[in-house]
């Protein structure tokens, strides 16, 4: 049997039209990532990385090219079906947290929930709370925004973007803003996540943390570079190890 | 309508999260709908009191008197003076006015045991005190005899006794007015102040004929004369018969205008009516716009909020709240924090009203109309204020919401 693909893009392009100049941020990308897959997308800054990533979300449209997740032609959705979906199947990390401050990691990793129409979640704070642990925040249930670290918010922002239990994790530099050691303490609640059965894309800058993944893709321009498996992936104690050598 | 309640959920924390700024934002509200129940309050209270005196005036009233005219600020009499021959004639002929004063008027200086005072001293007929419902609650007034004879006798208020003569009753004592020795023979009940403010208890009464003759010579004409209607259903038709016998005693031609003026009791409720309920309006339409000025106040915090709070909008976006969901939010957290400004505006309102009762003790009985006004005044203004601000958080670009610094 072979596997569901979770996204399938076909000639996906997106142009920025900022009066007379066209910016072609992406350029006839085809794309399928299968469920279970473990994919890192590099590239230089203004490469297309973020829009790639937007419409994949769901938060931006292609200007052209069909774009199909978990089976749904998205370019036929409405605003409301679109914010649905996002709520539904997908769960976004992003470099700055954006958690809602004053506000416990309880209340911040419920947060989608209270969007979700289906009615198919019956206890939100039991879900939260497993969320919670999934990301080994089981202790800092009740502790607000402002009272975590920097790597504990992510955590938080890691498990409210799996409450949902979504069909793909979408992260754009979730360790852009973290120190070397958490960056790898991220990588790793990614590998375990992946293990776990967990669809994962993530855009990072960093060559170490790519190196979590199961597969890269390299843009340049808008379009696609490389796209191959990794062959020795890193590990938590490889890349702690290889941290210890520079320093 | 699940959805309604959990957005609801939402809009009450962010209320909850942001305590001190919520409460500024209400403040505007709060201190509008004050005073616009403050004021209707106020006014309605002034109409009600006003009106109640009038009532109190006496019973089925009806004033008869010269016409006048404003000219160059003044009043200038038009007709011929009301006099004793209208009186006699009305006393005779009247079936509808079965009790009938004449009223004149003069400032006087009196003098008792205890000092002296200006006052003013009123000359009528021993009917005046049924007519206007004016009490004697020591002493036994004056008669008819007393009249006819033009005695020297007067009914005296409570602050000329008071001033004059220390706590003793002075009813049988004798009072100097204006260098003339009158007998007392009445203290009139206490009445406190009238509706312009003015003492209803520094008076002196009089019979007329005694006025007329001993004080003053006799001059021609009354200041007015007062009737009172056989009952209240009969005022329509004491005023139709005064204004026939009197245009007939005037020999006033058919087509022309009476040389005399009619008012009752009811005209009388109604032109103050018309001038307080005026009063009510304007100082009612003026504390509006100290709500608007909240609203705008609300608008303007909703606005730096939605600003503020941009990041947080993209989060949400980004995470499925649909369009709907954060102007709903948005338009709660306006409606909620108009309502409660309003609601506190109303108790503070409500305050300040008994606090006026207690400093000055002039009773305002709390409008429940303007409670209502205050109230749904204020859920417009959260509605109308809150709705652009909502309208511009809903419309963000999630993108950029994201990114926003
Ligand atoms: N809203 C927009 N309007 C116009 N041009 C845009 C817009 N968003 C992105 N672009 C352009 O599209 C191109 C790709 O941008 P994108 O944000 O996807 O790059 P990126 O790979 O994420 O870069 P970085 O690593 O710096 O985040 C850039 O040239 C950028 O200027
Ligand atoms: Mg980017």
């Amino acid at each position: 049997m072979p596997l569901k693909k979770v996204i399938e893009t076909r000639k996906l392009n997106r142009v920025f039209k900022n009066g007379d100049i066209e910016v072609h941020a992406l350029t006839e990308i085809d794309l399928v990532i299968e469920e279970g897959e473990f994919v890192a997308i590099m590239g230089s800054s203004g490469s297309g990385k973020s829009t790639l990533l937007h419409i994949l979300g769901c938060l931006d449209k292609p200007s052209s090219g069909e774009y199909y997740l978990d089976g749904v032609h998205v370019n036929k959705l409405n605003k409301n079906q679109l914010a649905d979906i996002r709520n539904q199947k997908i769960g976004f990390i992003f470099q700055s947290y954006n958690l809602l401050s004053r506000t416990t990691a309880l209340e911040n990793v419920e947060l989608p929930l209270v969007y979700d129409r289906t009615g198919r979640f019956t206890n939100s704070k039991e879900l939260a709370k497993k969320a919670l642990e999934q990301v080994g925040l089981e202790d800092r249930i009740y502790h607000k925004t402002n009272e975590l670290s920097g790597g504990q918010q992510q955590r938080v922002a890691i498990a409210r973007a799996l409450i949902n239990d979504p069909a793909l994790i979408l992260s754009d530099e979730a360790t852009g803003n973290l120190d070397s050691r958490t960056s790898i303490d991220i990588a790793d609640l990614f590998v375990r996540l992946n293990n776990e059965g967990k669809t994962i894309l993530m855009i990072t800058h960093e060559p170490e943390i790519a190196q979590f993944a199961k597969r890269m893709i390299y843009l340049r321009d808008g379009r696609v570079l490389t796209d191959e498996l990794i062959k020795n992936r890193s590990t938590k104690e490889s890349a702690l190890k290889a941290l210890e050598l520079i320093t | 309508m699940k959805q309604f309640l959990k957005t609801f959920k939402v809009a009450f924390q962010a209320i909850y999260k942001n305590r001190t700024r919520s409460l500024l934002t209400a403040l505007g509200i709060i201190i509008g709908v004050a005073a616009v129940i403050m004021t209707i309050s106020a006014g309605q209270g002034a109409t009600q009191e006003v009106q109640s005196q009038i009532s109190g005036l006496g019973t089925n009233l009806l004033m008869i008197s010269t016409k006048t005219e404003h000219r160059g600020g003044m009043d200038v009499r038009m007709g011929r003076p009301i006099d004793e021959k209208d009186l006699l004639m009305l006393q005779k002929n009247s079936v509808w006015m079965p009790k009938l004063s004449p009223l004149v008027a003069n400032g006087v200086r009196a003098i008792g045991p205890q000092g002296n005072k200006s006052t003013t001293i009123y000359g009528v007929s021993s009917d005046y005190f049924d007519i206007l419902n004016r009490e004697i609650v020591s002493g036994d007034g004056f008669t008819e005899e007393d009249v006819k004879t033009a005695r020297k006798v007067c009914v005296i208020g409570e602050t000329i006794k008071k001033e004059l003569f220390s706590s003793a009753d002075p009813v049988g004592r004798q009072i100097r007015i204006d260098k003339v020795p009158f007998t007392i023979v009445g203290i009139l009940k206490e009445e406190g102040k009238g509706t312009m403010g003015q003492d209803q208890d520094d008076m002196l009464i009089a019979p007329y004929t005694t006025i007329q003759n001993r004080l003053y010579g006799r001059r021609r004409g009354y200041n007015m004369i007062m009737a009172s209607a056989l009952s209240e259903d009969h005022i329509q038709d004491a005023e139709i018969e005064a204004t026939e016998l009197l245009r007939e005693t005037h020999r006033i031609l058919e087509g022309e205008e009476d040389d005399f003026e009619i008012m009752t009791q009811v005209e009388l409720q109604e032109i103050t009516g018309n001038v307080t309920g005026i009063l009510t309006l304007i100082l009612g339409a003026i504390a509006s716009i100290s709500l608007i000025v909240g609203g705008i106040g609300i608008m303007n915090i909703m606005l730096v909020s939605v600003t503020e709070r941009t990041r947080e909008i993209g989060t949400r976006l980004a995470i499925g709240a649909r369009e709907s969901d954060i102007l709903t939010q948005f338009l709660i957290e306006a409606i909620v924090l108009s309502l409660a400004g309003g609601i506190l505006g109303i108790m503070l309102g409500i305050l300040g009203n008994q606090i006026i009762y207690k400093t000055t003790n002039f009773y305002i009985p709390t409008a429940m109309d303007s409670i209502l006004i205050g109230f749904g005044f204020s859920v417009l203004v959260g509605i109308v204020f809150g709705y652009f601000p909502a309208r511009k958080a809903a419309r963000l670009n999630p993108i950029d919401a994201l990114r926003y610094e």
